[in-house]
Formats: structure tokens, sequence, C-alpha cells
């Protein structure tokens, strides 16, 4: 983890966007309790919405935790309170430089903490999904949904809820309410098909879920504020495809390859609620991405021609962490574009739709006829589509074990990826974080003999 | 009757259709599909509810990973080995693709791809609102639309109008059928036939009531009384023989093969005071509060029904009600809220016992331990 930790240390976007992933607790407290905002929670990428009412915070709810941060990187997220950030990561990457063993340790250790800490609480939060009354056939991800809502739901005013192909999604949104002192349900039913008029229906049904955040917020829809929060949804968008499929595309990287996939991970999972800021996280995205363009013009960073571009999909609902890094190893680079794959990082067609709540009508019912909500057929279309996109060389899909949605579809990819794109491809089981980490480097190293 | 001979007539049945010029038309059996507008503009209905075994299942593997429902894993099964009893399945003219879970997409889909069956949509909105309601219009006149291209002509409304008090009356006698005091094993298979042959199957029907009411056999005496709940058992399941070789007979089917399906009746009042028939179908949809498809309020709304029909029970008879929650291995539906269904049932101090499986053969003495336990708490 050293030499990942030594690349990230020295973008500051990156440890900026760690320390607010990982510090949402302190910052949804000051919001809740002394900005007296109220929380919303949401998950998957569906958060844009509660961005229309400025009293109203969305959060994921896992970052509602307390994690078990490193002492250190309180006291940088303090410092450059002071100094600012830039010169905090600056100073660290100095320090790092100069070699001293101590500190060298104690940087390593943080940004190692960022990664594993997030997924240490992943592996909590399931087990107290499962002893919650879960069964253990459902996904990896719903278990740890659920287990979130048991031990931090009384924190939230509402939960936002989009109907979705996911069966277990949507019966896993229902059983919520089990929950003791269940916060408020607030359903946007999203109709399976674009048939007749069933995008003014959602639009109705969008403007159904408007009129209850508004009940919760106390003050009444503006949609300016919806529309301008659209924008910045909108660059965020951009930055996050510019990362996906011009930077890592490249030939040349702003930094090691297993560093590049943390990032996008880290990424994967802020921009479910954009860490309860999205103008925040707007700035660190254009910053994140100043920062790699300047590092790759100036040749700060490493030549990857040679080696192979995996894409591992689907990751969102569980997967093996270690996978990147074992990739790495084995002489490839390991890229995740979940969100794009289901249609996600689309722009909010605001340019082209003046009724704001109309144009989310549009990005979501895409996105449901032909990426989150689609048939396999479909669905794996999708996965072709950024492969190709990104260019890849070989494809790890991640079969995970209780999902009858997204990551059942490997059959039929299969055999599409032997048709059209003629790249090897492998599919991984995976249950929990950590129980299968020496099946996954086998099958790897197996996999990876394919490009040598 | 026994499943070799129920299928066996029923391929003849299908072969004579099709003779006559009839196209089939199959699905994953759920209660939302408008059968009726199927059967108006002349296709057969053919609803999948036939269990699963080892054998079926196992085939389903090359399509879906082994954590699929065992249900679907076994349709996608029964079109992949063709066992001889299932010919018929050769008969099918398209196959609707529908939502009622991701698997019933999934296994449909794969069904209608790789086994080279037309493909037909028909997809349900999760939540019950106005304009879920304007979504499942949109659904009906979109599949009308499908049918009446293949069938070059349009379906009038009398028709499906007809169509609709066919089925309607269909299911009224089932409900008077369901309240006999018989053996669940020999009602169970009423309903599969009924829901496989469907208003054909009307005078068959009422002749065996005609039968069925004069040789009661007040199985109830010595028998503990179950509800059963959660999924169906669908044709060539040995579940309930095993619950009746414990000791229990099954009163109530709350299932799809079961209340779920007769207790849809349309009362006089309504089909005269609605005009246009596909309002009526809407009408349906709406009031199908107890299927499971349907969020947010799937769980509160089971437990008032079945709560209700203990308590009637109990009042009726003096007798407690078991109930069995059955639970196809990985239904999605079913199984998220079953520990939640049973925890708040027993609160109320109703029994009630989730018996998971799959069709694999070995669960059988499982089962049949776990199934004579709860009886004997009853």
């Amino acid at each position: 983890m050293s030499l990942i930790a030594d690349e990230i240390v020295r973008f500051s976007s990156v440890l900026r966007i760690s320390y607010n992933l990982l510090t949402g607790r302190d910052y949804l407290k000051r919001k809740k309790f002394r900005e007296k905002k109220k929380l919303i929670s949401v998950a998957l990428p569906f958060s844009d919405l509660v961005y229309g009412f400025p009293d109203l915070v969305p959060v994921f709810p896992i970052r509602m935790h307390q994690f078990e941060m490193h002492k250190y990187l309180t006291y940088l997220g303090s410092a450059s309170g002071i100094f600012g950030w830039k010169t905090v990561s600056n100073f660290l990457g100095f320090i790092k430089n100069l070699g001293i063993g101590d500190i060298n340790k104690i940087i390593d250790e943080i940004i190692e903490n960022v990664i594993d800490t997030v997924n240490k609480k992943y592996n909590e939060m399931y087990e107290l999904g499962i002893e919650n009354g879960v069964p253990t056939d459902f996904c990896y991800g719903i278990k740890s949904l659920y287990g979130m809502h048991v031990s931090k739901g009384k924190n939230v005013e509402a939960n936002l809820n989009y109907t979705i192909r996911c069966s277990a999604w949507n019966k896993y949104l229902e059983s919520l309410k089990t929950i003791e002192n269940p916060a408020k349900q607030i359903w946007v039913d999203v109709p399976p098909r674009n048939i007749g008029n069933a995008l003014e229906l959602l639009t109705e049904n969008l403007y159904d879920g408007i009129r209850e955040l508004e009940k919760i917020s106390g003050n009444n829809y503006d949609r300016s504020i919806l529309r301008n929060h659209f924008q910045v949804a909108n660059d965020i968008r951009s930055y996050y495809k510019t990362i996906l499929y011009e930077i890592s595309t490249s030939d040349f990287y702003p930094c090691n390859p297993a560093t590049f996939s943390e990032i996008l991970v880290i990424l994967n999972n802020s921009f479910q609620d954009y860490n309860s800021n999205a103008k925040r996280y707007r700035d660190n995205m254009a910053s994140l991405v100043k920062e790699m363009k300047e590092r790759i013009r100036n040749k700060i960073g490493m030549d990857v021609h040679n080696m192979p571009r995996i894409l591992i999909t689907p990751m969102f609902g569980g997967w093996e962490p270690k996978s990147h890094e074992i990739i790495y190893e084995l002489g490839g680079r390991a890229l995740y574009a979940d969100w794009d794959v289901l249609l996600l990082l689309e722009d909010i067609p605001i340019t082209k739709v003046s009724d704001p709540v109309e144009a989310y009508a549009h990005y979501l019912m895409k996105a449901t006829t032909n990426g989150i909500g689609c048939d396999n057929d479909a669905l794996s279309d999708s996965y072709l589509r950024i492969a190709k996109k990104i260019n890849a060389d070989g494809l790890v899909f991640i079969e995970l074990f209780g999902c009858h949605s997204v990551s059942n579809c490997f059959s039929m990819l299969k055999e599409k990826i032997r048709r059209e794109l003629e790249i090897p491809s492998i599919s991984l089981t995976f249950n929990k974080i950590g129980e299968n980490v020496e099946q996954v480097k086998t099958r790897l190293g197996a996999f990876m003999e394919m490009f040598r | 009757m026994d499943n070799l001979e129920l299928l066996s007539e029923y391929t003849l049945f299908l072969r004579e259709k099709k003779q006559e010029g009839k196209k089939v038309i199959a699905f994953i059996s759920h209660d939302n599909i408008p059968e009726e507008l199927l059967a108006a503009a002349g296709f057969i209905p053919l609803r999948l509810i036939f269990a699963g075994n080892d054998e079926l299942m196992d085939a389903s593997n090359d399509y879906l990973p082994t954590s699929t429902c065992a249900f679907v894993q076994s349709c996608i099964g029964l079109f992949s080995l063709k066992p001889s009893q299932y010919k018929f399945l050769d008969l099918i003219d398209y196959f609707i693709v529908s939502n009622h879970c991701v698997s019933d997409i999934c296994a449909s889909e794969i069904i209608s791809k790789y086994f080279s069956i037309s493909r037909l949509n028909f997809y349900v909105s999760y939540t019950k609102n106005e304009n879920s309601l304007k979504y499942f219009k949109l659904e009906l006149l979109e599949l009308k639309k499908k049918l009446e291209k293949i069938i070059g002509t349009e379906i009038h409304d009398e028709d499906l109008i007809k169509s609709i008090e066919k089925y309607n009356n269909l299911k009224k006698k089932l409900l008077e059928f369901s309240s006999l005091d018989i053996k669940g094993s020999e009602k169970s298979k009423i309903f599969q036939k009924a829901m496989l042959y469907g208003p054909y199957f009307l005078p068959e029907l009422e002749s065996y009531y005609e039968k069925y009411i004069n040789f009661q056999t007040s199985e109830s005496v010595n028998s503990k009384d179950i509800l059963l709940t959660g999924g169906s058992v669908f044709i060539n399941d040995g579940l309930i023989n095993l619950i009746e070789e414990g000791g229990g007979n099954i009163i109530f089917f709350d299932s799809w093969v079961g209340s779920n399906y007769f207790s849809q009746i349309f009362e006089s009042a309504i089909l005269e005071s609605i005009e246009n028939p596909y309002d009526i179908l809407v009408h349906r949809f709406k009031n199908n509060i107890y299927g499971d498809h349907s969020v947010p309020n799937f769980l509160e709304n089971k437990i008032t029904q079945i709560e209700k029909i203990y308590q009637d029970h109990l009042k009726k008879t003096g007798r407690k009600l078991g109930i069995i929650n059955h639970i196809i291995k990985f239904c999605d539906h079913i199984s998220i809220m079953s520990s939640h269904l049973k925890n708040r049932l027993q609160e109320k101090g109703i029994q009630v016992l989730n018996l998971e499986r799959d069709y694999s053969r070995a669960i059988r003495g499982q089962l049949a331990t776990r199934i004579e336990a709860f009886l004997e708490m009853i």
C-alpha cells in the first residue's frame, strides 16, 4: 500500500475528497444541530433532488458513522483549515521526499486508513444487516445498507426512494420501515419503460417527491435552485468522465495505476451523495482533473502504455477491494466505471429542457431504459459500450452473490465479448470483503497470464 | 389425477387448440398479467406454474448464477431440457417478459432469447398511486397494440368484456370451491388445473364442486389447520404432501396459485359501472394490495390480511391456524420480509414457520422434519 499512499498524498484534491468522505459525521452533525438542517438518506447516485432544498442535506448513510480515522488525518484536516489543503499536501510530499521513516509510515498509515476504514465499516454494517433480519441470500450491498439504517437511520428525516428494476432493492427500501422509529419514506416511482406519456408520469412523480421534501424542509421548491444544482451535478459528471475516458485511456498516468484505481473507488463511493456538499465536491473534482493534467503535462507519474487496461465491473454492490492491487502487481491497471455503465454519468439535460424536474425525468428515464433499469440484453451492451470506451484489454466481471439484477448476465456478456470485442474476460464471485482474497489472487493470476 | 396425467391431458388440449389456429402466449405466472386480454385476442395464455427439480435447476446454470430463485431456475431448465411430459412447451408462440421481480425479467428474457420465442413486454410499476395506475393502463394499451399487430385485427372492447366475465366466473367458482372442507392437496390440484386451462376448465370445475360438496371429508377434525402464504406450490411439487403426511392440512392458499388469483373477482357493480374494459383491469391492479410485487405497504397489508383470516377462522371453528410462509430459495420478494412477518405475527400469538427451500430432492427430509416439528407445536 505504501506506493499508493505515496501517490495519493500528492493529490490534495483526493485528500480533500477522502477527508470529506470520512468526516461526514462531524460535518453532518454540524449541519443538523448547529445549522438546523435536515438529513435525507439516499443511496445509489440519486441525491440530486434533495439539493433543490438548501436546508436539506443528502447523505449516503455510511457517512453518518464515526470512522476509525487515523489521528494524523484529523490533524491534517485541522491544519488544512488553517493553511489550506494544497499547502498541507505539498508539505507532506516534501516530508515524504526527505525519506524520514516514521513520517513516511504515518503518511502511509493515513491513506491506508482512508481506504480500509470504509471497507471495514461496510463489513460491520453487513453483519449488522444480517443480525437484524436480512436473509443471508441477499447481496452485500443490501445487507450493508440495511445495517447502516439500523445503526444511523434515526438521524435522518426521510429516505428518498427510487424504484428501479431490482426487486430486492425495492423490497429492501420497504423493509427499512421495519426498523424501530423509521424515517419517513418518500417514494419516486420510475416507470419501467418509456412508453406513451410515461415521461410525463415520471415528472409528476418527481413533483410529488418534491412536495414531500417541501413538507420536511418547510420551504417552497425553487426551480432556479434545482436548476443551478443540476448545472453543478453536470459539471461533476463531466469531470468524472474526463478522468474515466481522457485520463484512464492515456499511456501516461499522473500516478501509479493502483493509485488511479483507488481514486476511482473513492469517486465511486463519494459520487452517491457528493459528500453531502455538491459545490465543494464539484470544486474538488475540478482540482483533481487539473492536478492530474498538470502532472501528466510535467511528466510526473508513470508510463503505463504496456499495462493492459482491465475493466472491473459491477462493483458498486460489493467487490473485493484488493482486486486492483492484485492486478497492478500482475502488471495491469484496473478501472472502475460502474456509474457510467448504468448511464448515471449522463448529463441532466437542462439546456434542452426548460423545466429542471422534467429534465431530471429525462435523465432518469434514459438510465432506466438503457442503464440501471434495462433488461440483460441492453445491460450487457452497456458493459460492452464502456469496455470499448476505455479501450479495455480485459474484463473482470463481479458475480455478486445474491444479486439477481446487474451481476447475473455474465453468460450473455461473455458471448458478446467474445463475438464483438475479442478480449479475455473472467468472472469472480464475491460475498464479503476479505472473505476470498486468496481465490481472487489465484483467479486473477491465471487471467493476467493471458496478457503476457 | 396425478401430475403426469394432467400434463399429458394439457398437451392434448394445447395441440387441439393449435390445430384450431390458436397461438400460445406463455409467461412466468404472476398476478398482474392480463390473461383476459390475451384470451380476448384469441390466444391461449399459458402460465408457467411448474415446480422444479435438481436437473431443471442445474440446467439453468448455463444462463444464470446458482444464487437465482429456484423457481425461475426451473422455468429455464424446462426449456433447456424439455422433459418428455413438457413437450407442449414447443407449442409456445410468444413469451411475455414482465417484471414481477427481477428474476422474472431475467428468466423470461433468457427463455425468449435462447429458445427463440418471440417476445412481448408487460411491465408493472412497483408502487400504487394514481400515476402507476395510469402507467398500468399504458402497458395494457401497448400490449393490446402488439397483439392486434400479431392477429391483424382489432381487439373489440366487447370481446375483452366477455373474456373478463369468463375469467370472473371461473374465479367465483374457484372461490366457492376453496371453501370446501376437503384435503388441501385436492384443492391445490384443482387450483393448478384451473389456472392452467382458464375458463375452459369451468364446466369441469363445476362438476368437481358438485362431487366434493357431497363428499366433504371433515379433514380439519383430524389435522392441524394451515394457512400457506408466500411462494406458490406449483404443479409437481411434493410440499403439500409433506405437510399432510406430517398431520397438517392447508385450509387457505394465500399465494398466486390460490386466493391471490381467485380473490380478484369483480363485483357486478364494478363491471356495470366501468365502461372501458381496460379500466376494469386497472381497477383490479389497484385493488391487488396483497400481491408481493407492490411496495411500500406489502408487509403491513399481509400482516393485516393474515391476522384477519386467522381471527375469522378461530371464531368460526375454535381452532388455531398455523402459518407456513413458503420461501422459494433466493426469492427477493418473500425472503426479505420473512423474519419481520414472522416476528410481527408471533407478537400477535400467531405461530409461523418460515420454510425456505429449493427444489432439490436432498432437502425433502429436512423439510419434513421442520414441518413435523412445527405442527407438533400448534
